[in-house]
């Protein structure tokens, strides 16, 4: 019986690898990679937001992040391939704006035939890269209103180091 | 939790489990004793997900249910588009023929074929059965249809069925707001344009009364003042709401046509509706037009000096304002 159990218990835990229904708008990794920075950056800085990175510039299999289908605005404020920061204002980015006002962030990528305004799920906007201000290439995940940064979305689903896949959950944005 | 339960309720998950995760179940198949509930190993197989969700349907859970939609549409990415399309052309049940249509609707939204989406489209707009194109509407609804087929959206509102024309009205209200989050000009567009070729005045109403307009085209403002004067005092009242909400250039245009309809309209609800919007367009700037209007209607003096009260506390926030007024409302 303890094994009937275990085995059950085991299953039902399995089943958190499933995404979740589209309405909670899970968060998922974008691709699989590493936690390298959360709330604040290992330096001790503010950063408010998570950034995911496998390491590998131009990566082809970065997705967005969002479960469930939502419009994606892509701004493409730069046309090659930049993995270490080229400043701040040059960041190419998608950004979601939800019906509150609140608006969910992914920046950094490289541009690529996919990087234009599309409504989609989890597809891909750009590969991975450091476009904008960066230090390697990473994904940013962040969700602001007028400047003010929610970090509660990822508090307790995830912590720096963390290597993550595709199919781990992040944070959820409602 | 006793051994019916668990046959129940978590058998067929455990079987789904393995569906997704057969290595990970393998070896703790290895570690069961006995008394283990019999796992059948399985492969991933659009069949197999479907008896599933038959059986799933069963269940008095909700919660299960959802997660047995969930899994379909997450594994419908991994599945055979052939089998999954010949699958959904047979199926004649709503309840699966929703499910199999979302599936397919996944993979367009996933990124795969575009040409998914269009076969349940197809079928939305011309299956023989109501109830199955209702189910098939339900299929699309919080996806990106509305950007995919902005004139599926015009034919499913004049839909022969009533039970059809309200699916489709729900899609545009929820696709605007939670797909496009209300701040998307062209989505809001289309569901403008749906609404105003719908002669069905409670879908017209149901579209209009919830849309957020801020970022619609003159066109579309042009086509909601020309509502403002339907024979149907619901849709005027659901008009004279969406134009509260225009943006900054259509903001004058739709304040001079919701004062002149004003003086003219005799249905409270939609006299009401009026003037929410008024306020709305003018935050405290509306007062001086407000007390205008006092004297068109003694009926309305008590609502309008509510109005009046609330503007005047200079509130920058609509929905600061709405509140207030609210909960006025409810203190008299």
């Amino acid at each position: 019986m303890r094994h009937t159990m275990k085995m059950t218990l085991a299953a039902l835990a399995s089943l958190a690898l499933v995404p979740a229904a589209v309405t909670a708008h899970t968060v998922k990794a974008p691709f699989p990679g590493t936690i390298t920075a959360l709330t604040y950056y290992p330096s001790g800085g503010y950063h408010g937001a998570i950034d995911v990175s496998s390491g590998r510039c131009n990566y082809w299999g970065a997705e967005t992040a969002v479960v469930g289908s939502v419009h994606w605005n892509v701004t493409i404020n730069t046309s090659g391939v930049v993995c270490n920061g080229n400043g701040y204002e040059n960041a190419n980015m998608a950004v979601h704006t939800w019906a509150d006002g609140w608006k969910f962030h992914q920046k950094h990528f490289i541009k690529t035939s996919d990087s234009y305004d599309r409504t989609c799920d989890r597809c891909q906007v750009g590969n991975e890269g450091g476009t904008g201000q960066a230090t390697g290439p990473h994904a940013h995940l962040m969700q602001e209103k007028n400047g003010t940064k929610d970090t509660s979305w990822y508090s307790g689903y995830t912590t720096r180091g963390e290597a993550v896949d595709r199919s781990e959950t992040l944070g959820v944005l409602d | 939790m006793t051994r019916a339960f668990l046959r129940m309720n978590v058998l067929p998950t455990l079987t789904l489990t393995v569906c997704l995760l057969a290595p990970a179940l393998a070896s703790a198949r290895q570690s069961a004793s006995s008394e283990a509930p019999a796992l059948q190993p399985t492969t991933c197989s659009v069949e197999g997900l479907m008896d599933s969700i038959r059986r799933g349907m069963k269940s008095r859970s909700e919660a299960y249910k959802l997660y047995l939609r969930t899994l379909l549409r997450e594994s419908a990415v991994n599945l055979p588009r052939a089998e999954l399309q010949a699958a959904f052309e047979r199926e004649y049940d709503p309840v699966m023929v929703e499910h199999l249509a979302a599936a397919l609707v996944a993979r367009t939204e996933r990124g795969l074929e575009d040409d998914a989406f269009q076969v349940v489209a197809k079928r939305a707009l011309e299956d023989r059965d109501p109830g199955l194109r209702a189910a098939t509407v339900r299929a699309m609804r919080r996806t990106g249809a509305l950007g995919r087929s902005g004139e599926m959206f015009e034919r499913l509102v004049r839909d022969p069925s009533p039970e059809v024309r309200m699916e489709a009205a729900t899609n545009l209200v929820e696709d605007t707001h939670y797909v496009y989050g209300g701040h998307h000009g062209p989505a809001a567009d289309t569901a403008v344009s749906a609404a105003a070729a719908s002669d069905d005045p409670k879908v017209t109403a149901k579209v209009l009364g919830q849309l957020m307009t801020g970022e619609i085209s003159s066109d579309s403002a042009r086509k909601l003042e020309r509502l403002l004067g339907s024979d149907s005092a619901e849709v005027r009242a659901a008009a004279s709401t969406a134009l509260g909400g225009v943006p900054v250039a259509e903001m004058a245009n739709a304040r001079q046509s919701l004062t002149g309809m004003y003086r003219d309209e005799k249905d409270p609800t939609v006299r009401k509706a009026i003037l929410q919007s008024i306020a709305r367009l003018g935050f405290s700037g509306a007062v001086p037009e407000l007390q205008r209007l006092r004297a068109v209607d003694p009926s309305m003096t008590s609502e309008i000096d509510s109005w009046i009260r609330v503007l005047n506390m200079n509130h920058q926030d609509w929905s600061l304002i709405l509140r207030e007024k609210q909960r006025q409302q409810q203190a008299r």
